[in-house]
């Protein structure tokens, strides 16, 4: 009978619960007070804190509205927004980047901004073209860019003042990076002159259009990977391998080229913007590191990337919704992302407060980029083809396969993966 | 006399060799938790360090401050225990039910329903998620506590699990309750039930674990912090492109000692359930 009865106390209780934990939920944005809250869907942690304080600053502006940031690991981002997008729950403002844009602009889930932009007179040149071109879906614009990223050529004063090599400059060709990287090898203290990483941003994004090529054609509807230039743009990679220049593909497999740059191990590595606070945090290297412009192989390019904030279709706020959108493209938005040196802010107004946010290295360096930066490849179904690029870098990085056999490969499933979309 | 001795010897050999292999699968299983400590106490620079510090060079009580005050654990606490206790409860009463109506009641139609609930086990969770989430904005539960529990509150291998501990009791046990004139429910309940407690303690912890430990489901469902599980809390400390490590194992830490606890008071139950999840007739 005792049992019993503690059971059905138990039962009881748990109803209870569930009953109460079923009334607390938040009802569509709406709460009592007459403020209308907005979600903000984003994935960084460590760009939370700055987002948070962006969205008080607009609190503080605009009493009726409350603005609900709402944190997902990158890992788990994109299932989360498709799941919601099939319940048509978006959060009304999120993060969108390029891979991911086409898919949700060209399935109407998010609200085409061009009458708002033209309404509200707002200057899109301050934001770098190449942003505009990759937010731009079948002639309507479609996010506000809110931060890039650009590769650049990091090195370490430490390791190259040991051999005795002068650091890189911006008049630096790749046969220059390679000699140096010749003197910095050390196989004695496992030390590599540089890395060449199975990558496509921090690798052959940039060295492909270097050499003349390109990965996507304009209209969307070809692979760039069968042409010479993507041979020569690929090959000068493997070449790193073949010499002995560069850690395997193995051992890049256990530590990855960051980590290999953040331990010492390698003195030059192509690294992305992204990296900057990364670097800088790490009280091991941040005194004796620096940057400067990727090396010239035939011509100057960069695969600029960046996030946009973007509106739900689904939003039920949508004027309000724009309101803060607008705001965080503003200069005064954009000065606080600047400050925290967290991410490069969209607005060129205020790239030089963002170069002085680390005035030790030479930030300037991913301006400099930006005069020749080339937009960043994209289609309806970018992590179809995104697949078959990272399978085959890896078969060719571990030399498996010749680097011929390997883009004829990309190329072949890449155009058969693009013909689908039409 | 000599043979014995000998016995004896050989058999202490033997042991030195069993522990041995123990005392390395111990080493190997603890060492990840070892390591997790340890890099709680680093800074982000020793981290990441080549070759390794084993020892950090300074202890960085910090990361702990950090984790605390980025994440509510006092929310996630609540909220992942209460997630932990009604689904397994829920669990506990439902599949024992099940289990016992399979092994136990002959009714029409049972082995096709008992092979629909075991084909539940062949296919990959991910694909209920979609409807899942769908069924629960439905019914308006999206970011509650409810939705969280209620797709966990029957489980399958829970089902399968209880129907092998139920089949496992002799049939003289049941003809002689029938005798005394028990139905079926005081059958299960009075006879039955007490006879597979280590199967509902087996259940209950793995239970407790499939709580602790899921991440999809409850990101997915809930998206506000104050909704969120501490896995999935855990889970918002990893950044794209780098990782405080640091401050996510000291975060790690926090969330994983209450199940440490709980196994180390509930290991017998533990192993005594792994090991008869097969047959026990």
């Amino acid at each position: 009978m005792k049992i019993k009865r503690s059971l059905s106390i138990l039962l009881v209780v748990m109803m209870l619960i569930t009953v109460v934990a079923g009334c607390s939920k938040n009802d569509a944005g709406n709460s009592t007070d007459g403020k209308v809250t907005l979600t903000f869907g984003l994935w960084d942690k460590y760009q939370e804190p700055i987002m948070r304080e962006l969205a008080d600053m607009y609190e503080a502006k605009n009493e009726n509205i409350k603005i609900d940031i709402q944190l997902t690991p990158y890992g788990q981002y994109w299932t989360k927004l498709e799941t919601a997008a099939t319940g048509e729950v978006l959060p009304d403002i999120f993060w969108i980047n390029g891979p991911n844009i086409v898919k949700y602009a060209a399935n109407d889930m998010l609200v085409p901004l061009d009458e708002l932009v033209e309404s509200n007179n707002i200057d899109l040149s301050v934001y770098p073209e190449g942003l505009i071109d990759l937010y731009t879906v079948e002639g309507k614009l479609y996010g506000i860019p809110k931060d890039w990223d650009l590769t650049a050529l990091w090195y370490n004063k430490k390791l190259f003042d040991e051999k005795g090599v002068e650091y890189p400059n911006e008049n630096w060709t790749w046969d220059d990076m390679v000699e140096a990287a010749r003197k910095l090898t050390d196989k004695e203290k496992g030390i590599y002159g540089i890395a060449s990483r199975p990558d496509t941003q921090e690798g052959i994004y940039d060295t492909i259009p270097q050499a003349g090529g390109y990965i996507i054609s304009e209209d969307r509807k070809t692979s760039g990977y069968d042409t010479k230039e993507a041979l020569e743009g690929t090959k000068i990679w493997i070449d790193l391998l073949e010499e002995g220049l560069s850690p395997t593909l193995e051992e890049q497999a256990d530590t990855n080229a960051i980590e290999l740059f953040k331990g010492e191990k390698v003195a030059m590595v192509y690294a992305a913007s992204w990296n900057v606070p990364v670097f800088m945090e790490n009280e091991i290297i941040k005194d004796h590191i620096d940057l400067t412009v990727m090396p010239l192989i035939k011509e100057r390019a960069a695969t600029i990337h960046g996030l946009s904030n973007a509106i739900a279709a689904n939003s039920k706020h949508k004027d309000e919704a724009w309101d803060f959108v607008k705001f965080l493209g503003s200069k005064e938005a954009n000065e606080v992302w600047a400050k925290s040196g967290a991410v490069i802010p969209a607005h060129k107004e205020v790239l030089d407060i963002w170069e002085s946010s680390y005035p030790d290295i030479n930030l300037k360096a991913f301006v400099d980029e930006l005069d020749y930066a080339v937009m960043y490849p994209v289609s309806m179904n970018t992590s179809k083809w995104n697949d078959v690029e990272t399978e085959y870098i890896k078969q060719m990085w571990n030399r498996g396969i010749t680097v011929e056999e390997g883009l004829k490969k990309i190329a072949e499933l890449m155009n058969e993966a693009l013909t689908k979309e039409q | 006399m000599k043979e014995i001795s000998s016995n004896k010897k050989r058999m202490q050999i033997n042991k030195i060799i069993i522990h041995l292999l123990l005392i390395l699968g111990a080493i190997i299983t603890i060492i990840p938790f070892v390591w997790m400590i340890l890099t709680s106490f680093k800074t982000l620079g020793e981290s990441t360090i080549i070759p390794p510090t084993i020892f950090p060079k300074q202890m960085q009580w910090e990361n702990y401050k950090e984790a605390m005050r980025t994440l509510p654990y006092g929310k996630f606490y609540f909220n992942t225990i209460v997630y932990t206790m009604l689904t397994t409860i829920g669990q506990i009463v439902f599949c024992s039910m099940a289990g016992y109506a399979f092994a136990r009641i002959d009714f029409k139609g049972k082995n096709f329903i008992f092979v629909l609930i075991l084909s539940v086990l062949m296919v990959p969770g991910q694909i209920f998620l979609i409807p899942q989430f769908m069924i629960m904005k439905k019914l308006g539960l999206l970011n509650s506590i409810t939705a969280l529990v209620l797709p966990g509150l029957f489980s399958a291998y829970g089902t399968f699990l209880m129907r092998q501990f139920y089949m496992g009791i002799p049939k003289e046990l049941e003809e002689a309750a029938r005798l005394d004139g028990c139905n079926h429910f005081t059958i299960f309940w009075k006879i039955m039930t007490p006879l597979v407690k280590p199967g509902i303690a087996a259940l209950a912890i793995t239970a407790c674990l499939y709580c602790w430990n899921s991440l999809m489901w409850p990101l997915i469902v809930n998206t506000s912090i104050d909704k969120m599980t501490l896995s999935a809390g855990l889970s918002t400390l990893s950044g794209q492109h780098g990782t405080n490590f640091p401050v996510a194992m000291a975060g790690t830490v926090l969330a994983v000692w209450p199940m440490i606890v709980l196994f180390a008071i509930f290991q017998k139950h533990f192993v005594e359930g792994m090991a008869s999840t097969g047959s026990k007739s």
